[in-house]
């Protein structure tokens, strides 16, 4: 693996914001800093609702037009977004492709799985005949470990979630792309299979050479798949490190909650929830976002927002109290 | 795809459950009016022969036996295409509907074929340029037409064509032309007669005299295409999997019409399934004004003679219809999304 | 006794606030306040603003003008028994309002009725109430008026009667699709528990819990009952030759139409503006109600 100096996947500031009737902006997403290399892959963890799908369909280029955009996106040195200029679409599904949440819906109900490969060939300039579609995804179906002579001639509703899951997976590597943002594609599964797919990403990024970007609200998948991971609250990336350092060493409070949250296999501990409720936009209070559910606030909290900083290596965190 | 015999079986059996009510709701109608039954059967008849005719009728009822009797006789007389014969054509009530049925079919098949391609289309075009002017306009046409009274746009189509060009031949063929290029009707659809045999000019003249009311006819499924293609659409467009395909790179124009208009084709042919039963009424009104033959005119001939079997036997064909109607639109629609287990 | 009176509150309130919220927003909601209003307007004071009040109740003037084009004692013209066109007009606004309510309001009460039943009681009932109701979805009111007309002659009643005949199922089917939903919610429930009479469940919860929805159809139908009632006046198969409705009216001048056009083309244009606006009301405010319906947006890809 090659590792470039130059990020895949860049943002600048990137603010997004979604226009309500009265034509007012709610920022769900505030300046956010993102710089993914090429080969890595990249968790994005945080509660409901904090605008993590939000800043993946930006990455995308899916983003609905009553949203507004700030900042800059720059993917493989090109600059697609800049304050507002949606200027992406042209090349969209060629360079970052989607997996998306729910399979069961992401797939067409009425097309086979045939005819829908047919129409991501032909979105790529592939002339191919029925046979011709059909080999070119047997290839990839059998990637994802999928039995194409089954899959192939069926309806989406045939299948199971998980071979679902596989399918839509298989289509978004089909589509040639060499960035992949993942939107939770293993919260509609049962645990087995969310093991199950978890591998099989992993397994497609290293054959493919892929960058995935993953989004979760749950910290032991990611975990278990990522190099580094940001922790998203109220909109913001409050704290950014590899795994290890997070798991081993968190310095956000809120990372360091989230953590205590999480079950861990052979140890008995009372697992904590975090009290109050995340704010919803609009609602984002002065100052750091986090601090009214914060145990440890100072005054400055709920004055000043901290910013990003670096701590050491590549451990970054915004908190006053660092 | 398996189209399970249950699911069609549940439904047909339904339909004729239901079509039986409406038959017994007619003869319970004819029961509960004022009056002797037979006397209204016959038509109300004065004279030398009213004795005779009352009785006819009341042998041809039943009305001797129990009204429960007298209930599945009728029925039975209906399903086998017996409904009395009309007191004011004279001929057997079957015969007569079965004449207009197909003239006004003509004309509401012609009309949806307009009306429904063309609200479709501009349905999914204002979807498409939702919240612009264009769209808007669009909208304030489709509500407009659909509550546009028919018989109100029909004169005003016949004065603004014979102000303009002289045109007040209506009816369904020029009759001299008929007679003079040997046309005869084999199917009752004259424009499909008129292939068959081909005889050109006929053809000509019958589309000719069927586009005007057909336009008219049209304007319903037009206003509510445009409506429901819209409304269907936008939905469509919200849908994950036009989300996912755009993600994946899909043209625009392969997501529009391959992605979100097939996911709205169920839901359209329900809704226009619907329409077209409802419209066969304002086929009837349109012809009427028109002066047209078909069903509408029957109906329009009879007000106020008190020719009740055809006034019965048009109850059962038009509820029949709607029902009929409705319940393959419903089959078809289960038969076109997969998801649906018949 | 207080959750009660609570609960109506929020209901009406719920109501208000869908009415003021489509006024603020939408401007086909405020085209058809105006015109539904307008109408109104009509419908009251016709009788008094009509510049022929007499010819406008069918009374032919002593004089015979015969069919006369629009000009400015009579701004609509008159028809072929010399009657002022506009007053005939004006007064039948009256007429027609009257029909709209009369049978939206019947045909309501027995569909709220018969479809709040059907999905509370359940079982057998359930089945042959919605036997009913799909039976009487199934008639087309100019057929039923056709032969209501071919056993009484014309009259008010074949109107009405038809009307309320073929509507009321239609009010039945969205009460039973929202009774059914309500019947499983929790407070019924409690409700049952306590042991409170099944029918003052269904008068204290179930009826008012699922009038908003069916209210908005109710209002959306206005027009179309309008329309309905029209063909069937139009027909001659309703109301009597001289008497001033719309429909009516249309049908004095269809002899005329090539010769004086404007007897039947003036009352008709009333006809659809009042159609138009009385469903742009219900059709605006469906779309409130709706939340799917709301967000504006516009095709991005
Ligand atoms: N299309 C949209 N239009 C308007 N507001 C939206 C839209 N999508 C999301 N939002 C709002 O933006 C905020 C962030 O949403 P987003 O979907 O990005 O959160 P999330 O972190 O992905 O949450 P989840 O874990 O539930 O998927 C939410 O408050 C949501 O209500
Ligand atoms: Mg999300």
């Amino acid at each position: 693996m090659v590792l470039n100096s130059e990020p895949v996947v860049e943002t600048r500031d990137l603010s997004i914001g979604y226009l309500d009737e009265y034509d007012r902006v709610w920022w769900v997403v505030i300046g956010v800093n993102l710089r993914i290399n090429e080969g890595e892959t990249y968790c994005i963890v945080g509660e409901s609702g904090c605008g993590k799908s939000t800043l993946g369909n930006a990455l995308i280029g899916i983003l609905p037009p009553y949203a507004e955009t700030r900042g800059i996106i720059r993917i493989m040195g090109e600059e697609i977004v800049r304050d507002d200029k949606h200027c992406y679409w042209k090349s969209r599904g060629r360079i970052v492709s989607y997996i998306p949440q729910n399979p069961g819906k992401a797939l067409h109900p009425f097309m086979t799985i045939h005819v829908q490969f047919k129409h991501l060939y032909r979105a790529r300039g592939l002339r191919l005949d029925d046979r011709g579609v059909a080999e070119k995804a047997s290839r990839i179906l059998e990637l994802v470990g999928l039995d194409p002579d089954e899959v192939l001639d069926s309806y989406p509703h045939e299948l199971s979630g998980g071979m679902q899951q596989r399918a839509a997976i298989a289509m978004a590597v089909s589509t040639g792309a060499k960035i992949i943002v993942a939107d939770e594609p293993t919260s509609s599964l049962d645990a087995n299979l969310r093991l199950q797919i978890l591998k099989l990403l992993r397994k497609i990024k290293e054959e493919l050479g892929i960058t995935l970007i993953m989004i979760t609200h749950d910290l032991v998948q990611a975990s278990k798949n990522c190099e580094r991971i940001g922790v998203m609250y109220a909109g913001r990336i409050v704290e950014e490190a590899p795994v290890k350092e997070i798991f081993r060493n968190p310095q956000h409070p809120y990372t360091q909650l989230l953590l205590e949250t999480v079950p861990v296999l052979g140890v008995v501990k009372e697992l904590k929830t975090i009290p109050g409720e995340p704010p919803r936009p609009g609602e984002y209070p002065p100052g750091c976002p986090f601090h009214p559910r914060c145990p440890f606030r100072i005054d400055k909290c709920s004055r000043e927002e901290p910013v990003l900083r670096k701590i050491n290596g590549k451990h970054y965190v915004s908190c006053w109290l660092r | 795809m398996p189209v399970s015999l249950n699911y069609v079986v549940k439904r047909t059996v339904w339909a004729l459950l239901v079509i039986i009510g409406v038959i017994v709701f007619s003869y319970i109608f004819l029961y509960l009016a004022p009056g002797d039954p037979a006397y209204i059967w016959a038509g109300r008849p004065r004279g030398v022969n009213a004795t005779i005719a009352i009785m006819n009728a009341r042998r041809e009822l039943g009305l001797d036996k129990p009204l429960p009797v007298q209930i599945l006789l009728f029925i039975k007389n209906v399903f086998t295409g017996n409904m009395g014969v009309s007191i004011e054509y004279k001929q057997p009530v079957s015969v007569i509907i079965w004449r207009g049925l197909t003239a006004t079919l003509e004309l509401l098949i012609i009309a949806y074929l307009i009306g429904v391609s063309l609200g479709v289309l501009l349905g999914i075009y204002s979807a498409l340029k939702r919240n612009t002017r264009l769209d808007h306009g669009l909208q304030v046409l489709a509500i407009t037409l659909a509550n546009a009274p028919s018989f109100w746009l029909a004169i005003g189509l016949i004065v603004a064509l014979a102000y303009l060009t002289g045109f007040t031949g209506y009816g369904r063929v020029d009759t001299r032309l008929a007679i003079a290029t040997g046309f005869r009707p084999i199917t009752g659809f004259y424009l499909l007669d008129s292939l068959i045999e081909g005889n050109i000019p006929v053809f000509i003249d019958v589309l000719l005299r069927i586009l005007p009311p057909a336009i008219i006819v049209a304007t319903y499924p037009l206003g509510l295409g445009i409506r429901m293609a819209r409304a269907l659409i936008a939905e469509t467009l919200g849908e994950e999997y036009v989300k996912a395909a755009i993600a994946w790179g899909v043209k625009r124009r392969t997501v529009i019409w391959r992605y979100a208009f097939k996911g709205t084709i169920p839901s359209l042919t329900q809704v226009l399934g619907l329409a077209f039963a409802y419209s066969l009424v304002d086929a009837m009104i349109v012809e009427i004004v028109f002066g047209r033959e078909g069903l509408g005119s029957l109906a329009y001939h009879i007000i106020g003679k008190s020719d009740f079997p055809l006034v019965i036997g048009l109850m059962i064909t038009v509820t029949a219809f709607y029902i009929i109607v409705n319940t393959l639109a419903d089959i078809l629609q289960a038969m076109i999304d997969p998801r649906v287990r018949l | 006794m207080t959750i009660e009176k609570s609960r109506m509150q929020k209901r009406i309130r719920g109501i208000k606030e869908l009415f003021s919220r489509a006024w603020k927003r939408r401007p086909v909601f405020r085209a058809g306040v105006v015109i539904a209003l307008t109408l109104l307007f009509m419908a009251i004071l016709g009788p008094f603003i009509a510049p022929y009040p007499s010819e406008g109740w069918g009374i032919p003037p002593a004089t015979s003008r015969g069919a006369q084009p629009p000009s400015p004692e009579h701004p609509f013209g008159t028809d072929a028994a010399g009657r002022d066109i506009l007053s005939r007009i004006l007064i039948g606004a009256g007429m027609a309002l009257f029909q709209i309510a009369v049978v939206v309001s019947v045909s309501l009460a027995i569909g709220l009725l018969v479809g709040s039943v059907a999905a509370y009681y359940g079982g057998v009932m359930e089945k042959i109430l919605n036997y009913f109701t799909e039976t009487f979805m199934a008639f087309p009111a100019i057929i039923v008026a056709l032969a209501l007309n071919s056993l009484f002659g014309r009259g008010l009643m074949v109107v009405l009667l038809s009307l309320i005949i073929t509507w009321w199922s239609w009010y039945a089917r969205i009460a039973y699709v929202n009774a059914r939903s309500t019947r499983e919610m929790e407070y019924v429930l409690l409700a049952e528990l306590s042991g409170l009479p099944r029918y003052r469940i269904l008068f204290r919860h179930i009826l008012p819990n699922i009038s908003t929805p069916v209210i908005v159809q109710a209002i959306t139908d206005t027009g179309s009952v309008l329309l309905e009632a029209a063909s069937i006046n139009f027909l001659g198969l309703g109301l009597p030759t001289d008497y001033p409705d719309w429909g009516v009216l249309v049908q004095n001048g269809f002899n005329y139409i090539y010769s004086y056009p404007w007897i039947s083309l003036i009352p008709g244009a009333f006809i659809l503006v009042a159609a138009l606006g009385l469903s742009m009301l219900g059709d605006s405010l469906r779309e409130e109600m709706d939340p799917r319906l709301r967000r504006r947006w516009r095709l991005w890809f």
